[in-house]
């Protein structure tokens, strides 16, 4: 009797999280910045982690691998840190106003890109990534070019009349913690729609989901935009939170980090493209202390991971799960 | 880290044994002591990794010889101080981090540190909005504007528009009045070009042509024949690092030489070291150090022959030198303030004349640029007397404020 019960409880206690995924995640980003090293360092992760859950709703979700995502980041970041700066908006609204552009921008660059596949398609947001990339670098007025963009700093930090101190690490944190949270549940809200389905079906087999009579061109066009929103809403909070915008977030760079993050952590997983993330940076941080050839250290890890994990760490986590719940179905 | 002295780890060790040792001595001391005896905490981000490494861990060196100078005189009221090196990796967002990683976790009492202009604009940022006393030790002109400056932002380091305006002011005279740039096609550069056109107006000088190429171009071959028949009288080689370095190999290459004189703001030791006597051969350039001051600069022999004894006989380079320069400044000033707080160190900089290693220097009172001489060098190619002779001095211009930008101009309200 109390064997089964200790069986039972395992799969029940995951059934009931994968039912609540986003409360889940949730629950798990309220304590990070508790047992990370620095606050700093947890909130780039929380940041990395909703730009890769971003990308992946188009590359794991969909199946279409985009090297241009620093484009969307960037824009974000420095129509944000802009509108504080020249116009004294309030930061939530300069959040919004950066995201929006960085959907703006995706609506062009998708409408652009949609029409390739496969890595033509690649190759296409590659270049219109780095047409945004250099037209940011030499609008110096604006942006600052090289130097960047520095001086976004928010003197009156509140909301409702309630006074909050960004400069307090944790505050920040859960400030920003706050949208990154309407973010999650709104990408758990659209995959769980029957638009949801209607992507997943294009990236298992596109023909077949035009022959069902959906309009695979508007369903990419649309996906491609929620993810550069996503994106762009989380290079507005890094704006925020670093309060400079570095040239290097519209590089190619970013846009393969995010490709890095999502393959470590599990593409076409919910909380995949954060564990990847989470690796990713807490590794770097981590090596970069002890030794100057922190990328050789990292590299070596990543291939192992691609070598023997290669649905990744949550990907291959998720899968053992499922697969031993089949065998015990199986037995029963 | 190759360096073992500069191992976080062994400092970790180091610090570990230090704080047993404390504890075990605690009967013995009065609490008063042992508050006195918490180490003072120096950040020191600088790109250990990416394209100037090798400035960047000269700069680590120089600054722990600085440190480890302080502590055997006795620190701070029996305070020791301890410096936290932390890898920017030439990224203004890596920077950012490990800088609020630095006031926030590690509590530093200030920071000093920085290579590119980038970077330290970051770092200044944080440190700006923190109130915490920043000593750039890298070029640049933005930081001294008064949209970037802070009361707590010291610049030790030269700016690229004093550098440029010190290698015109001696090479136009002599060489000509028609000029070409060759000109890395960004904010350093550009800077750069400025200098030089504002010291020209004064000879009347006349440019041919401000040649852009972008930051990083290995191949100079299409921009050299149209240097070549505009027939200037002087080339000027608005670069930096390796772009200066493979700019120079290939004018070299292509007889340039020969027909013009070429000059370059920046002249470093290190690149110098790298890139070998035949390429840089003739150059004629400014530098904010050389150790061959030493020859007629007391404090250079001095700071070169504590830097000879500690690391085999090498000689510092340039950017090593404001390492070292940067740390003794802010550890003189919280000497002098009997205090560590950001406001009470910064009021003595202000009024500080120090000479650690090139001569009389000093802050300026709007910007806090450090006013300091620039000398003038040209690389050789023959007659060296061993591997760290490398240049030969022409001239050492005399620290003027008249050479800077004026406070006006950054934007500051004239104090």
């Amino acid at each position: 009797m109390t064997k089964t019960a200790q069986t039972d409880f395992l799969p029940r206690a995951t059934a009931f999280i994968a039912k609540h995924r986003v409360a889940a995640v949730l629950a798990f980003l309220m304590i990070f910045p508790l047992v990370m090293p620095y606050e700093a360092l947890a909130l780039n992760i929380l940041i990395f982690g909703l730009y890769a859950v971003g990308f992946n709703l188009l590359f794991g979700y969909t199946g279409l691998l985009s090297f241009g995502h620093a484009a969307f980041f960037g824009v974000g970041s420095y129509l944000t840190g802009i509108v504080i700066i020249r116009f004294g908006l309030s930061w939530w609204m300069a959040i919004a106003v950066g995201t929006a552009c960085a959907g703006l921008v995706g609506l062009v660059i998708g409408f652009l890109a949609i029409r390739t596949r496969g890595i033509y398609f690649s190759m296409v947001t590659l270049a219109l990534g780095q047409i945004v990339y250099y037209a940011f670098y030499k609008a110096e007025n604006w942006t600052g070019g090289e130097n960047g963009l520095r001086g976004i700093t928010v003197e009156n930090f509140g909301i409702f009349g309630i006074q909050l101190d960004i400069l307090n690490p944790l505050t920040k944190y859960y400030v920003l913690f706050v949208f990154v949270a309407a973010a999650l549940w709104l990408v758990s809200r659209i995959l769980a729609s029957p638009f949801g389905a209607v992507i997943e079906s294009i990236r298992e087999n596109e023909g077949r989901c035009a022959a069902c009579g959906y309009d695979v061109a508007r369903a990419k066009l649309l996906i491609f935009v929620l993810s550069s929103l996503i994106c762009g809403l989380a290079g507005a909070l890094r704006a925020l939170h670093l309060s400079i915008v570095p040239i290097d977030s519209l590089h190619y760079l970013l846009s393969g980090q995010a490709v890095m993050m999502c393959l470590l952590g599990g593409m076409g997983t919910f909380f995949g493209p954060f564990v990847g993330a989470g690796v990713f940076l807490y590794l770097e941080d981590v090596a970069t202390v002890f030794t100057t050839h922190w990328m050789a250290v990292v590299g070596v890890i990543f291939m192992l991971f691609v070598l023997y994990f290669p649905r990744g760490i949550w990907g291959t986590l998720i899968h053992r799960w499922q697969a031993r719940r089949v065998h015990a179905g199986e037995a029963r | 880290m190759s360096d073992s002295t500069t191992s976080p780890l062994r400092r970790r060790l180091l610090a570990g044994g230090a704080a047993g040792a404390a504890i075990a001595g605690a009967p013995f001391v009065s609490r008063l002591a042992y508050a006195q005896s918490l180490p003072i905490k120096i950040g020191f981000p600088t790109p250990l990794t990416g394209a100037f490494s090798a400035e960047a861990q000269d700069q680590v060196r120089a600054a722990e010889l600085a440190v480890k100078e302080f502590n055997a005189a006795g620190g701070f009221n029996g305070r020791k101080v301890e410096l936290l090196v932390r890898d920017d990796k030439l990224n203004p967002g890596e920077a950012a981090t490990r800088t609020l990683e630095l006031i926030e976790k590690d509590k530093v009492d200030l920071i000093v540190g920085s290579l590119s202009a980038a970077t330290q604009l970051s770092i200044n940022a944080i440190c700006k909005s923190r109130k915490t006393l920043f000593n750039s030790i890298s070029q640049s002109d933005a930081i001294n504007e008064a949209k970037d400056w802070s009361f707590y932002t010291f610049h030790e380091a030269l700016t690229p528009h004093a550098t440029a305006g010190a290698v015109a002011r001696y090479a136009f005279p002599k060489f000509g009045k028609k000029v070409v740039y060759l000109t890395a096609d960004y904010a350093y550069g550009h800077e750069m070009v400025r200098g030089f056109q504002r010291a020209g107006q004064a000879f009347g000088m006349q440019t041919l042509a401000d040649i852009r190429h972008p930051l990083g171009a290995a191949d100079y071959s299409a921009f050299l024949p149209r240097i070549q028949a505009l027939k200037p009288d002087i080339l000027v080689l608005c670069n930096f690092g390796r772009d200066l370095l493979n700019s120079a190999k290939q004018i070299t290459d292509f007889g340039l030489k020969k027909q013009m004189k070429v000059i370059a703001p920046v002249l470093l030791y290190t690149a110098r070291q790298a890139g070998g006597a035949e390429a840089f051969d003739g150059i004629l350039g400014g530098t904010g150090y050389y150790w061959g001051m030493e020859d007629t600069i007391p404090s250079a022999k001095k700071f070169n022959d504590k830097f000879r004894k500690a690391y085999g006989g090498a000689v510092p380079s340039d950017y090593g030198a404001l390492g070292y320069a940067g740390i003794r400044s802010v550890l003189q000033a919280i000497q002098e303030a009997r205090s560590t707080t950001a406001t009470a160190v910064a009021n003595v900089m202000r009024k500080m004349r120090y000479d650690f290693y090139k001569g009389t220097q000093f802050y300026r009172l709007c910007d806090h640029q450090s006013v300091q001489s620039i000398i003038i060098v040209e690389s050789k190619s023959t007659g060296m007397k061993d591997k760290y002779d490398v240049f030969k001095i022409l001239s050492i211009e005399a620290p003027s404020e008249s050479n800077l930008r004026t406070c006006d101009e950054l934007g500051h309200k004239v104090i």
